[in-house]
């Protein structure tokens, strides 16, 4: 019956095309066919450091506009074992610094950086360091700096003795290894040299010179208290000053246009009615920057000892040089990390836990669209292109 | 690795002990420091309600009394301060590695408590690599976990380190002795 029925409407429909002119074919289509981007990312772009818990060797940097609700996921770029992610937009180039084993999980080790180009995601060289020691953790932007204009980079190492390999970009070789015991991250800081956090608290500023050594170092003593105000790893920068935010939400700045870091009048991200037991920051990357110089600092209702990973609810827009709270921006939901884009009416980027992004209006708050879990399973880092 | 490399290692590796568990038996009770692997925040929650995850398998549990508790929950007193996929779900037990991958020697140590008995225990978790994520029973605390320039209070390094290959598969939590004078 059923089958009759099919029968009879193909056949009904087979006589009205039929009875009609039929249309032109669909097209030959090209093929290969391999898809482009623009060199210079638009500002509602954002590079999304995908740390792919499930698969950690597997990592990998999507490339995202956010600003577009049907296809927002423009490529991929390899982020492997562990990897760091660095953009120069003026360079036009995405560096990776990744390891690799020559059978996947096992056999001879290779540690890279490698170069790739922001309009075609097709590697364009490669810088291998030497001595199987980068340092491989959860991804933090202090892991792997360009400095010196973006000519150079820097990437931490940890075996765990604790070093720096500086590398020169343009001439594709390592210009050497500055063994910094004690201190772990490097931050850009004067014309061509690194700050770092120590183990007693302080902070050390180096300089090199033009062959990558070291002529000049200055230490900060007592930057941060590492029992009671620990700060988290991941600053937001405004301009070349470097704001972190403590773990109970103290707020401390760096200027690092200098030769040597020059600490800022500390401030605060305020405090609100709510919490359970109080409001702290708490997720990965917990802080960003807009334009105007205004904090966004992601924030948890459950702040205790040991829940400064787990997340925010909400996001606390801080003006750090007035010390003043301005606002509060309710995320509907726990979030792990944050930006805020450079657009002309600018957006707060939300990653999610399940790899949801969504996006807010940064002046208003408002939810304006909602990218869902299109990008990448585990966002941990995101670098607004412009 | 150079030799001085190895001997930091092993400077490190002692360091560890000593810091933890002094900084433990400070806070009694509250566990702490981080293990291998990495941490973290709502990923580990997302990953704790998938399939296969503490919650949606049948409870593992040792047989001995003054042991207790579910091997393959989050909640299992031995792992006060571990971070990592539990290698109880993976092939492993708690205190051995799946077959297949190397423990590193490198270890991190933290203090739990065994409520059965009263005792603080010393728990060396020790990662197991050479084998890519376990992908099962993500478990993660992070009570005394501190930034990274404090390394021994950080549970954000991958610590396959001395090992062959460190791509990270799973972490276990075995008893390493009785922390002396727990109070």
């Amino acid at each position: 019956m059923r089958i009759t029925a099919l029968v009879l409407s193909l056949l009904l429909g087979a006589s009205a095309v039929s009875a009609q002119s039929p249309p032109p074919p669909l097209p030959e289509e090209a093929l290969p066919s391999v898809g482009r981007l623009p060199a210079d990312y638009p500002a509602s772009w954002v590079l999304v450091h995908d740390f792919r818990f499930l698969s950690i060797l597997d990592g990998r940097v999507a490339v995202v506009d956010t600003a577009d609700g049907v296809r927002p996921l423009k490529g991929l770029v390899r982020a492997a074992q562990f990897a760091s992610m660095q953009y120069s937009r003026g360079r036009r180039e995405i560096f990776t610094a990744e390891t690799f084993y020559s059978r996947l999980t096992r056999g001879e080790r290779t540690d890279a950086i490698t170069i790739w180009d922001t309009a075609t995601l097709e590697p364009k060289g490669e810088i291998v360091l030497p001595g199987g020691k980068r340092q491989q953790t959860v991804s933090y932007v202090g892991q792997f700096q360009l400095i010196n204009g973006d000519r150079w980079a820097l990437v931490t190492n940890f075996t765990p003795a604790q070093s720096v390999t500086v590398v020169d970009l343009d001439a594709r070789r390592v210009l050497g290894e500055v063994d910094l015991p004690g201190c772990a991250h490097v931050f850009a800081t004067g014309p061509r040299g690194f700050s770092s956090f120590c183990a007693d608290g302080s902070m050390i500023s180096v300089q090199l010179d033009d062959k990558g050594a070291v002529v000049s170092s200055a230490t900060l003593a007592r930057v941060q208290d590492l029992d009671n105000q620990p700060l988290f790893g991941n600053p937001a920068m405004v301009g070349r000053t470097a704001w972190f935010v403590s773990y109970k939400g103290q707020l401390k700045g760096f200027d690092l246009s200098g030769p040597v870091a020059r600490p800022l009048t500390p401030a605060s991200v305020g405090t609100a009615p709510g919490g359970a037991p109080e409001w702290r920051p708490g997720g990965w990357q917990v802080m960003a920057s807009d334009a105007a110089g205004l904090l966004y600092v992601l924030m948890s209702p459950a702040g205790r000892e040991g829940s400064h990973k787990d997340g925010g609810t909400e996001v606390w827009v801080v003006d750090p040089v007035r010390n003043q709270q301005l606002r509060r921006i309710d995320l509907k939901g726990v979030a792990g990390s944050i930006t805020v884009t450079r657009e002309a009416t600018p957006h707060l980027v939300v990653a999610r836990a399940d790899g949801q992004i969504d996006l807010f209006d940064a002046a208003s708050g408002q939810l304006v669209r909602q990218l869902g879990a299109t990008a990448a399973m585990s966002p941990l880092i995101m670098v607004p292109a412009q | 690795m150079s030799g001085i490399d190895r001997l930091t290692e092993r400077f490190a590796r002692r360091l560890a002990r000593g810091t933890s568990r002094r900084s433990v038996l400070a806070v009694l009770g509250a566990a702490i420091t981080g293990a291998g692997g990495f941490p973290l925040l709502p990923v580990a929650r997302a990953a704790s309600s998938a399939p296969g995850a503490p919650g949606s398998r049948p409870p593992m549990l040792s047989g001995n009394p003054q042991d207790p508790g579910d091997q393959a929950s989050c909640d299992y007193w031995r792992y006060c301060a571990i971070d990592g996929f539990l290698c109880t779900c993976c092939g492993g037990t708690v205190n051995s590695c799946p077959p297949g991958t190397e423990m590193s020697p490198i270890t991190w140590i933290g203090t739990c408590i065994n409520a059965a008995d009263g005792r603080a225990y010393v728990i060396s978790y020790n990662d197991c690599c050479g084998v890519s994520s376990c992908g099962q029973c993500f478990c993660n605390r992070n009570e005394g976990d501190r930034p990274q320039a404090r390394p021994q209070s950080n549970n954000d390094y991958n610590w396959c380190l001395g090992t062959q290959s460190s791509i990270y598969n799973c972490s276990v939590a075995a008893i390493v002795g009785v922390a002396d004078k727990a109070k």
